[in-house]
């Protein structure tokens, strides 16, 4: 792909990216960095980075929407966020010590297993916590 | 569920959440999102729906830091950045009319098969 055929593929896969990030309340990394390393050629790190600058605007964008509508608490969630941007500085930094691949084939059936149950709970009707 | 959520903003639970939920994204290279929102639901009984929209806040403040530590400068394509942002802040807006109507079922079952997808992407490139 090149010129403005990729930017139109980009522009397009970017709203997939945005609505499931609005909805699920992700950031979307887990899809566009794959996207990028494999449909567009990039290197981990430059898809990595350039996945961050996307993130940022697509929150803010999902996060006013959601308020706007009366959704969660925005002051609490950037309380909550600071926490864990604090958080994922020193998970970096322990990233370069540990084995990454182990770690990451653990974390890959933990969150297959979350899924399931998720799944099984909203299939099944079970009730929600609600609060 | 506003006043509620406001009431538990010292709960242990979400600073554990906040804190551990930031280190294994940054450890793994994940999105924050797909730690924080089941820690969420199912450690500390959010709603799926709040449980959503306080992951979605959260990733502010998580992403800001990490562009800061990143370095980003040199290695970021801002063509790329700047094409796939005009699509995603469209689709946020749409994904997030949808989080604000959805039955929380059906929520959880379309959260439940994300994750099961991203396990299945994950593995295979582990």
């Amino acid at each position: 792909m090149s010129g403005p055929t990729l930017y139109v593929v980009l522009v397009a896969f970017g709203v997939v990216v945005g609505v499931a990030s609005g909805l699920l309340g992700v950031g979307g990394g887990t899809l566009i960095v794959p996207f990028l390393t494999l449909a567009a050629g990039f290197s981990q790190h430059a898809a990595e980075a350039t996945s961050l600058l996307v993130i940022l605007p697509t929150a803010i964008a999902g996060s006013l929407a959601l308020r706007r509508r009366g959704v969660g608490d925005l002051g609490l969630a950037l309380r909550f966020g600071i926490l864990g941007a604090v958080g994922s500085v020193l998970g970096a930094v322990l990233a370069l010590a540990l084995p990454a691949d182990t770690l990451r084939l653990v974390f890959a059936v933990f969150v297959g297993v979350v899924g399931l149950r998720l799944a099984r709970d909203g299939i099944r009707g079970e009730p929600a916590p609600e609060n | 569920m506003r006043l509620r959520l406001q009431s538990l903003r010292l709960d242990p639970k979400l600073l554990a959440i906040g804190a551990g939920g930031g280190l294994l994204s940054g450890l793994l290279g994940v999105g924050g999102g797909i730690v924080m929102v089941p820690l969420l639901v199912l450690w500390a009984g959010y709603a799926q729906r709040d449980a959503h929209a306080l992951s979605l806040g959260a990733i502010i403040p998580i992403s800001i830091a990490g562009i800061a530590t990143y370095g980003v400068a040199g290695e970021v394509r801002y063509g790329t950045a700047i094409a796939l942002a005009a699509g995603s802040i469209v689709g946020a807006r749409i994904g997030a009319g949808w989080l604000a109507r959805i039955d929380e079922r059906l929520l959880k079952v379309v959260f439940g098969t994300f994750l099961v997808g991203i396990a299945v992407l994950m593995g295979a490139r582990g």
